[in-house]
Formats: C-alpha cells, sequence, structure tokens
C-alpha cells in the first residue's frame, strides 16, 4: 500500500515539469559544487605538499648560522586537507590553513580567505554543504507543501479516504515518495562525489574517509528527514497549500539564513570572546619583555641562579652557553603565557559551541551545519587539534635549538651550527584525529538531529490522522 | 446494506440533518432529491465518516462507519459530482492507483476492461487525465467502483453537467451496478433520471427527510408535482 503510494507520488512528480526543473538545477549545483570542491581540494592539497616540502628543503638548507637564528628563521606548518573538506570548507577559511613556526611566539594561523572577503561572500560560496544545507531543504518543501493540502483542495483526498485507505499510511506513502524522488538526485551526486573524493585523494585516503563520509550522511538524512517530517505534518496542518507554503518557506528561510547568523551573534554576545587586538595585547603584557632583554628580571634571576648552581662567580665561566639557557628559559615562560591565553580563548570558544549546540534544538540546520563541518574535518575543535599539534612541534624545534646552543656554544665565542643540527628536526607530521573522536563530540548534534526526525516523523502521523477532508 | 439509524448532524447549533432512518437494500436504487443545502451532501459525508454524526449511527453491510472506518470502506465506492484524478497520470494508471488502495491487484487487460465497461474508448485510457472531459471522468469513477467490486455506491450529484447522452450511459451503468445487487444512495437534482433509473426517492428539506416514494408507484409528472409541493412552505 505504502509503496504503492510511493511510486504514484514519484510518477507524478517526474511528469511535472517544475519538479523536473527544480531537481535538474538542485542536481546540477550539487554536482557543480562537488567538482568545484574536488578542484579547490586538489589544488590547495598540492599546493601544501609542495610548500610542506619548501619549507623543510629550506630548513635543511639554511647553510651555517647560529641555531637560535635558526630558530628565527622558522618553519611553515600547513594543516593537511582532509578529504571530505571538498563536500564543507568548514571553519577554515576562517581559522586559516598554515602557521609560522618561529621563535619566542605561538603565531596566528595565516590564508584565511575570509580575512579578505566581503560580508556578502559569505552567502556566495557554493560548496556542497551549501547545497545539501539550504537547496535540499528548499527542494523537499516544494516537494511536499501540497502533500495533504493540494490533494484536499483538487478533491482527491476525499476519494482516497473513501477507498478505506488510513492517513497514516498515505503519509509514510508520500514520505516515502519525497524520499524515493530526492534519492533520483542525490543518489548520483553521491556518486560523483565518491568517485571525484577517489580521484581526488587516492583510494587509501578515501578508504579512511569513510567513516567520516557515513556519519555524515547519517547526518544529512537525519536532517532531510526532519525536513519532510514537518512539511508533511505542515500540508495536512494547513488550512491550504497557500498557507502551508509560506509556513514551510518560512521555517526554511529561519533555519537557512536566519539561524546560523543569530546563533553565532547569541553564542558571541552570552560567551563574548576578546578580539584578535585584545588577544594580542593580553599576551604581550603577561610576557614583559622578551628573551632578548637580558637587563630583564627574569634573566637575571636565571644569571644568579646558574652561577649558584655550578659554583662559578660570573657567567663566563659557566659550563654551559648561558644565551642558549636563557633563551629556552624564556621559551619556558613564554608557552606558559601561550598556553594560558589560548587556554582561555579556547575555552571561550568551547562555551560558544555549547550556545550553539542548545540553540540547535530549535533550529536543525544548526545542528547538521556542525556535524558536516566537523566529519568533514574543517571544524573548530579540529583545528586547534591541528594548532595544538603544530605548537608542539614549534616547541620542540625550540628546545632542539636551544639544547645545542647550550652544550656547544662557548659563553665568549661565535658559534654556527650547520646540516647536522637541522637535521635533528624531524620532518613535522600530522594526523588527523580519527572518526571516532569526531563523533565522540558530534553525539549531540546527531541526536538533536535524530530527536527532530523522529519528532517531525510522529507529527506528520498525527496531523496526517487529523487531516480534514474539506 | 446502507443503514441510517436516528443519524443527525449539527454545527454549532444549526443542524444540518434531523434524525434521519433509512434503509438501502442491495439491488437498490435511491435518490435523494432536494433544494441545496436540504442536507443530502450531509448524509452521505456521514456515511463516508468524514464528518463524525452528532448523534445515531450509520452502518455499510453491518459495519459501523465510526467504529470501523477501514473496513466498512472496503464495501463502498464513492462517486462525487466531480471525479477528481490525477492529472498528470493516464485513465488507466488513475484506476490503477485507485484500485491497488482498494487493496486490489489487476492485469492491465483487467483495468481496461473495467473501462471499457464503463463505456470509457480505449484510446482515451491511456491519456492523461488533464484532457478528460467530465463525462469521461464520471467513467473512470464508474470504473473504480466495477473494479472494486462495491456492494455500496454513494453518489453525489454524479450526473449535474453530464450533456444527456453521457447523463443516460451513467444511468446505464447504474443500473447494471444495482442489477449485480449493490447498493446505491444518489444525491440528485435530475427528477428525470431519478425517476427512470431510481427504485425509490426521498426528498429532502431543511435536514428532514419528508417524503419517501417507490418509483413503480410514480409517473413523471406525479414526482415533479410531488416535488414542487414540498419544495413550497
Amino acid at each position: 500500500m505504502i509503496l504503492r503510494i510511493a511510486r504514484k507520488e514519484i510518477t507524478e512528480m517526474i511528469r511535472d515539469g517544475r519538479f523536473r526543473a527544480a531537481g535538474a538545477i538542485v542536481f546540477t549545483l550539487l554536482a557543480g559544487a562537488l567538482l568545484l570542491g574536488w578542484q579547490h581540494y586538489r589544488e590547495v592539497s598540492a599546493q601544501h605538499s609542495a610548500a610542506q616540502r619548501a619549507t623543510r628543503e629550506q630548513w635543511l638548507g639554511q647553510g651555517k648560522k647560529n641555531p637560535h637564528s635558526a630558530a628565527h628563521y622558522g618553519i611553515y606548518a600547513f594543516k593537511p586537507k582532509v578529504p571530505l573538506t571538498m563536500v564543507d570548507r568548514g571553519t577554515d577559511p576562517y581559522t586559516g590553513v598554515a602557521v609560522w613556526l618561529e621563535a619566542h611566539k605561538q603565531n596566528e594561523f595565516k590564508y584565511r580567505p575570509a580575512q579578505d572577503a566581503t560580508a556578502v561572500q559569505r552567502f556566495g560560496e557554493l560548496t556542497g554543504a551549501t547545497v545539501l544545507q539550504l537547496l535540499v531543504p528548499l527542494l523537499i518543501v516544494l516537494l511536499a507543501f501540497n502533500a495533504f493540502s493540494g490533494e484536499r483542495e483538487l478533491g482527491t483526498l476525499r476519494q482516497l479516504l473513501s477507498f478505506g485507505v488510513s492517513q497514516q499510511d498515505l503519509a509514510r506513502g508520500k514520505a516515502l515518495g519525497v524520499a524515493a524522488a530526492l534519492g533520483l538526485l542525490l543518489v548520483p551526486a553521491a556518486l560523483i562525489g565518491v568517485v571525484a573524493l577517489t580521484a581526488g585523494s587516492g583510494q587509501t585516503d578515501m578508504i579512511a574517509a569513510l567513516p567520516r563520509m557515513a556519519w555524515m550522511t547519517v547526518g544529512y538524512l537525519l536532517y532531510f528527514g526532519a525536513f519532510v517530517g514537518v512539511s508533511l505534518a505542515v500540508s495536512a496542518w494547513a488550512s491550504s497549500s497557500r498557507s502551508a507554503l509560506i509556513v514551510l518557506l518560512g521555517f526554511w528561510m529561519f533555519n537557512g539564513l536566519i539561524a546560523p547568523r543569530a546563533a553565532s551573534d547569541i553564542a558571541k554576545a552570552l560567551r563574548p570572546a576578546p578580539s584578535a587586538f585584545q588577544f594580542a595585547r593580553g599576551i604581550e603584557k603577561a610576557m614583559q619583555g622578551d628573551g632578548h632583554d637580558s637587563a630583564s628580571a627574569r634573566a637575571k634571576r636565571l644569571e644568579q641562579e646558574l652561577m649558584k648552581k655550578y659554583n662559578v662567580d660570573k657567567v663566563e665561566a659557566l659550563p654551559i652557553n648561558f644565551t642558549g639557557a636563557r633563551l629556552q628559559d624564556s621559551e619556558d615562560h613564554g608557552n606558559e603565557v601561550f598556553d594560558q591565553a589560548y587556554s582561555r580563548l579556547w575555552t571561550v570558544f568551547d562555551a560558544q559551541d555549547g550556545v550553539h549546540r542548545l540553540l540547535s534544538a530549535a533550529a536543525p540546520s544548526l545542528a547538521v551545519r556542525s556535524a558536516s563541518m566537523a566529519f568533514a574535518g574543517a571544524d573548530f575543535p579540529q583545528h586547534a587539534h591541528f594548532a595544538r599539534a603544530a605548537e608542539e612541534y614549534r616547541r620542540t624545534i625550540q628546545r632542539v635549538m636551544n639544547d645545542d646552543l647550550m652544550r656547544n656554544a662557548s659563553n665568549t665565542g661565535v658559534y654556527l651550527a650547520g646540516d647536522e643540527l637541522w637535521k635533528k628536526v624531524r620532518p613535522f607530521e600530522y594526523t588527523a584525529p580519527d572518526a571516532g573522536w569526531v563523533l565522540a563530540r558530534q553525539a549531540p548534534s546527531l541526536a538533536i538531529l535524530a530527536l527532530w526526525c523522529a519528532v517531525a516523523a510522529l507529527a506528520a502521523m498525527w496531523t496526517a490522522r487529523r487531516v480534514r477532508v474539506y | 446494506m446502507l443503514e441510517a439509524t436516528a443519524l443527525s448532524k449539527s454545527y454549532n447549533g444549526t443542524i444540518a440533518l434531523h434524525p434521519l432512518d433509512l434503509r438501502i437494500e442491495p439491488g437498490e436504487i435511491f435518490c435523494l432529491l432536494g433544494a441545496n443545502g436540504a442536507g443530502k451532501t450531509t448524509t452521505i459525508n456521514l456515511f463516508l465518516n468524514f464528518i463524525p454524526p452528532t448523534s445515531g449511527t450509520a452502518k455499510i453491510g453491518g459495519l459501523d462507519v465510526v467504529q470501523q472506518p477501514l473496513e466498512s470502506k472496503r464495501l463502498l465506492a464513492y462517486i462525487p459530482e466531480q471525479v477528481m484524478l490525477y492529472k498528470n497520470l493516464t485513465g488507466i494508471e488513475n484506476l490503477e492507483y485507485f484500485t491497488s488502495l482498494a487493496g486490489g491487484s489487476h492485469t492491465k487487460t483487467e483495468l481496461m476492461g473495467f473501462l471499457e465497461g464503463a463505456g470509457l474508448a480505449r484510446t482515451d485510457a491511456d491519456k492523461r487525465v488533464g484532457a478528460y472531459s467530465k463525462g469521461m471522468r464520471q467513467k473512470v469513477g464508474i470504473a473504480i467502483a466495477i473494479a472494486k467490486k462495491a456492494r455500496a455506491l454513494l453518489l453525489d450529484e454524479p450526473t449535474s453537467g453530464l450533456d444527456p447522452k453521457a447523463s443516460n450511459e451513467f444511468s446505464e451503468l447504474l443500473k447494471k451496478l444495482s442489477g449485480a445487487g449493490a447498493a446505491i444512495l444518489m444525491a440528485t437534482h435530475d427528477l428525470f433520471r431519478a425517476k427512470e433509473t431510481g427504485t425509490r426517492v426521498g426528498i429532502m428539506k431543511h435536514g428532514h427527510l419528508v417524503a419517501q416514494y417507490s418509483t413503480s408507484e410514480l409517473g413523471h409528472a406525479d414526482l415533479e408535482r410531488i416535488y414542487l409541493e414540498h419544495m413550497h412552505d
């Protein structure tokens, strides 16, 4: 029964020119967005690996110099592009993808396209995520807004019910019909996506991306399910197709356009993060001078401590190089400051995330956005995960340089290190967290989506049972 | 087969149907006459359980339509003033869909047979319904009733707006169905058809069933005279 209803719905949709056109547009945009994403991914990841190689070669080929100069010379760390970012770029355009690792400072990330973009561009970027989060729900609304109200207006609802069809079966059949029509669009698009993914990143990476892809799919399916349920419920409840369409377009606009902006504004207002300037000022204050300033109190104290420890009366007599010790001491101090500052900042971001999660109970689009970018590997926690790894690497470089200085440089003459030392610093390697790590953080989003889907389905059943015939 | 017992309906105190007692046996065609708003459609909607009764019961084949909404509907076919079909489907596809919802499964040949039995031309059966005339739609409606082997038919002014020939064909089909044992309740304004087709006629006014006659007792002129007498206040 349900299958027959669904089959009739699909036949009708396929024969209706408007839906064919709308479907073709959505499919073209989705396939186009995936291909654009694929191209972007290929270019950027090629650039990244080239740049990563170049920065390594520059490091190794920097010739003879003082280890501290080498530390200043620095090295770039590039956040590896995860294949699924071809679907959802997430926060990458805002957080940046490259960081310069140098002495004394935990730098901000660079290459942030959003920095150079106008506010309008926020809406303009065509990615798979935009199509899936904005256009597919719109298509669902257009497919389902008159599911019941249209049949009531046409008079076929009376006839259907006179056959002893249960209204719930009708609702199930219609839901299945819409689902199948969407499947006709989304399954081929998903196949294109998988092929592009394999072509763009190789089979191994593709297989590694499968669990993330599966969870991302679950998130989107629940989101679409919620939209189908809400559309059917409103269609059964509304007094006319017109009002059903207006209500549903309102719901769509709230989800797609209003909620995301409002949620980030509310999160910012409730849990304000310092501006970039304030943040930098805070760190500056906490540092109170840096390692070059040998007149600073810290350096003096260190000098005293070391002379006491080695039982000598002047700095030149120390068995270790004082500059090296002073630099490492200043690094240690700096690291503490950075750790505190960043952990404060990230706590604020976490709190903002929490607000977001609460608000996503009101709009499923917030939950799906967060799940989508998380499983794509482009959300803030994963950015922070990379940032931590890069910072760890920076500290390793500093330690290696300063240790060498301390041990090998004399306190009087000029000291130059060479290739041997540069090679001691191993190339930067970063493994992104696996799907389980993301899932543990995204379980609330998925739960909210599942709840929306279930409640919408119940609402559809409930209103269908009470659907008016006239 | 169709049975109303003290069946009534009121909307916010306005009485649309005063308690009605009515029995229609298999093979009978009961024609409900009356002005618009007299309660004919209300009666049919009560049998369809589209609206809940204020009091009393409506039964189809002994099944209470409120208690057993789905089971009671398996026995009946409903043909409204305008049989509504899905315009993007062909006549035969519409028939297939509706009959399958009623739980039937028919081959294409059988379906075509039903449509032909209802007088629809073979060539029209494969056309999309968007291009159908009213007469053709009503024939699909009859074909649905035939395919469903309905034992009770509820017809709400099914012939209004049909040309005389189509109307005549429709009446012949009804006779065939009642001859096969169906109980038919038809609301109509067509006194001539009521006398020709019906076995009994009932006249409704302001929600009351004011009179019932067997058509064999009456001539055409009698029915019109009686009807008009009732319509005078």
